[in-house]
């Protein structure tokens, strides 16, 4: 399973454009990352709690509705979140690149 | 007001074309926090415009903005179990999709 893990990580992570990718809990805590520490405190924090504000919406718009993915995308670079049962996956690309 | 309408107007065309394959469409105007267009009823319109381009794009927003403050947000795509909402949030008017 985590070698599983380590493999997909390292696919995405080799994924042109790709700036970083890191898995966190369902605690919020950032338990994998390629960033460094500051950062991935900062991104793992404001995207935990945007993954979570995006499902209660869509979950208010229609109950027997649940979100499966967000794309954030800036003038910058674009942030995507995958959340799942224990924990949640944020990649962040620069689709400039 | 009369402006967005009449950029709506003018992209009628577009519209009918780019929307062939979804579910519907609202556009909000945000200076009035009211619904410019929508293929959905007023309650459901509503509901997406409260929600969708007020709650979750300011969240957004502020998220991005708070990682890099010279950033900021210009797409926002939630995919669910059932559809996904493709939200363009602009000054002046909000564009959200449903497929």
């Amino acid at each position: 399973m985590s070698q599983e893990v380590e493999e997909t990580l390292k696919r995405i992570q080799a994924h042109k454009g790709v700036v970083g990718t890191i898995v966190v809990n369902n605690e919020g805590i950032p338990v994998k990352s390629t960033l460094d520490n500051t950062t991935t405190v900062q991104y793992a924090g404001l995207m935990s709690q945007l993954a979570d504000k995006a499902r209660s919406v869509v979950r208010d718009l229609d109950p027997s509705n649940d979100m499966t993915f967000l794309r954030v995308r800036s003038k910058k670079h674009e942030i995507m979140v995958a959340p799942d049962k224990d924990f949640i996956l944020i990649v962040i690309q620069n689709p400039t690149d | 007001m009369a402006n967005l309408d009449a950029i709506i107007k003018e992209n009628a065309e577009n519209t009918e074309r780019i929307t062939q394959n979804t579910q519907g469409y609202v556009i909000s105007n945000n200076l009035h926090g009211t619904i410019a267009t929508s293929t959905y009823d007023n309650t459901i319109s509503m509901g997406i415009i409260k929600l969708l381009c007020g709650t979750l794009v300011d969240t957004a927003r502020s998220a991005v903005r708070d990682l890099d403050c010279t950033n900021d947000l210009t797409f926002l795509r939630v995919a669910t179990k059932k559809c996904e909402y493709l939200i363009a949030p602009e000054e002046e008017f909000t564009i959200v999709v449903v497929q």
